[in-house]
């Protein structure tokens, strides 16, 4: 799979939660992600620093990684044959309608896994009785 | 495991019950669009995911980009546009508008977000899609009795279980996954029709049966055109060979509910592609399948499919030369099996057998098992007396 980075570009004060959701939902998915907080730069002994933080990013990405990250303005990430680039704004991906079809665009492009079942477990149940009363199945 | 739906997931926007008197309510204060019959079999057939990826009638970006490039904007091959056409009388709609849709006799079969307006080029498309401007295709015909103005939007489709034909054989694409899976079976081919089921079919059902887990045949009973034999004969042909002649735990049928647009190859791949997303692994492309008249030369349907990657395509066409009884074979064959000249193979070309069935004479049986005949000579009379 080519890799991605999801940049979400977040407004002063803000949290990583928005991060954190969407790599959980793409994790769940089976899709290899990496959410890379703001920490994580400090963790790598440099100071909060966008270029940095977007060639780290970039760098995951190319390995078929899919890599959130967030940061104040755009990533200036260019995209490349390796990897694409998504860049949202927070307020956007908070925006329940708006991510579900921001992940389907994704899931269409191939970019991140679709989910893991065709049919809900929950609906399957019923099918299985209808089918049963159709006669397609034995009870 | 079983096949991935097209664009990885089943769109599911289909409501019945609460919520789709709820949709009713909500849209009874809309404008109201009408749907045109082909419209509202496409209506059906996105709400219930069987046209995943799309969740409603295209847009301009994937009308040209399928038209003209055989693949969604998005980038999955989808090979025939699914449109709703402005039509005479209706109201004006802009992008935006919350509109219901309505069939000519005013039910209500579901709603559209409206997001674009848009000039269609018909010409292109009959030429791109259909090989012909002929106005004698039917499909031609069709986009000529159109506006030429295309209106997008994503849409959901209401159920209305009461007045469906064939109730007891409707399954959506994720009611027939769940019975493969219910079934074990891993893969399964698909068997698309319009026609009777004749010996010919019967067999390259059976040849694609001993390769996969299980066969799903799936007569097409949406909008046809004159002249074609009625969904309710085809049925009851299939109902009755199923009887005695296939082991019940490897078949399963179900109607599918598309209208045919005679688009020859652009709509093999079409029918392929829906097919996959009823959990169907491979399908069966016979001779000029969805052809018309002498639009396509005979194996241009299976042709087609070279052209595309296997991968993007996700399900598997299984391609079969015509069959035939062979005497001296004493069995069913091809011409890639048989090694005897055409004086020896048992071959009626359907006007004959149209004919003799009229006439009520029976068609040899190695050509139409007689319970089938029957049906078929029953239904001819019933036609002559209409």
């Amino acid at each position: 799979m080519k890799g991605l980075v999801i940049w979400i570009m977040t407004e002063e004060g803000s949290d990583e939660s928005v991060l954190d959701r969407l790599g959980a939902e793409i994790g769940d998915r089976g899709g290899r992600v990496e959410v890379f907080h703001s920490q994580a730069v400090e963790s790598l002994g440099m100071e909060e620093n966008h270029e940095a933080k977007a060639v780290a990013c970039a760098m995951l990405a190319s390995h078929g990684v899919v890599v959130i990250a967030s940061g104040s303005g755009n990533s200036g990430i260019a995209a490349s044959e390796k990897l694409e680039i998504r860049e949202v704004t927070e307020k956007e991906m908070r925006d329940a309608e708006y991510r579900t079809t921001f992940m389907r665009d994704l899931e269409l492009a191939g970019l991140v896994p679709p989910p893991r079942y065709d049919v809900h477990p929950d609906e399957e149940k019923e099918i299985l009785k209808k089918l049963q009363d159709l006669g397609y199945l034995d009870d | 495991m079983l096949v991935p739906p097209h664009g990885g997931r089943l769109v599911d926007r289909q409501f019945e019950g609460r919520e789709a008197r709820e949709i009713i309510d909500e849209v009874s204060e809309c404008r109201m669009l009408t749907l045109n019959a082909r419209e509202k079999n496409d209506l059906e057939m996105i709400g219930n995911g069987a046209m995943s990826p799309l969740e409603g009638f295209m847009c301009g970006r994937d009308y040209r980009s399928v038209v003209d490039l055989m693949h969604l904007a998005s980038g999955p091959v989808w090979s025939l546009p699914v449109v709703f056409s402005v039509k005479e009388g209706d109201p004006e709609v802009s992008p935006g508008d919350h509109v219901g849709l309505r069939d000519p006799e005013g039910n209500i079969w579901g709603d559209m977000r409206v997001e674009e307006v848009f000039e269609a080029d018909l010409e292109n498309e009959a030429d791109r899609t259909l090989g012909t401007c002929d106005i004698s295709h039917p499909g031609v015909a069709y986009l000529r009795s159109l506006s030429g103005r295309y209106i997008g939007g994503k849409v959901r489709s209401i159920r209305r279980r009461e007045t469906e034909s064939f109730p007891n054989y409707r399954l959506d694409p994720k009611e027939t996954r769940v019975l493969f899976r219910a079934r074990g079976w891993n893969t399964a081919v698909a068997f698309q029709t319009r026609n009777p089921i004749h010996r010919a079919h019967e067999y390259i059902q059976k040849c694609a049966m001993e390769i996969v887990d299980g066969l799903l045949l799936h007569p097409l009973v949406g909008e046809t055109k004159e002249g074609d034999i009625p969904a309710e004969t085809r049925m009851r042909c299939y109902e009755e060979i199923l009887k005695d002649y296939y082991p019940s735990t490897r078949v399963a049928m179900s109607v599918f509910p598309a209208a045919m647009r005679y688009a020859g190859p652009r709509e093999a791949v079409f029918h392929a592609l829906l097919r996959k997303n009823y959990g169907c692994s491979h399908f069966i492309v016979g001779r000029d399948h969805a052809g018309v008249g002498d639009f396509y030369g005979t194996y241009d349907a299976q042709l087609i499919f070279d052209t595309l990657d296997p991968d993007q395509l996700g399900i598997v066409p299984l391609r079969f030369e015509h069959a035939f009884y062979c005497r001296k074979c004493g069995g069913m064959a091809t011409s890639k099996t048989c090694a005897h000249d055409s004086s020896q193979h048992v071959f009626l070309a359907g006007r004959k057998v149209r004919a003799m069935l009229r006439e009520g004479v029976m068609p040899p049986p190695e050509f139409t098992r007689p319970e089938i005949a029957r049906i078929l000579m029953d239904e001819a009379r019933k036609g002559d007396d209409r």
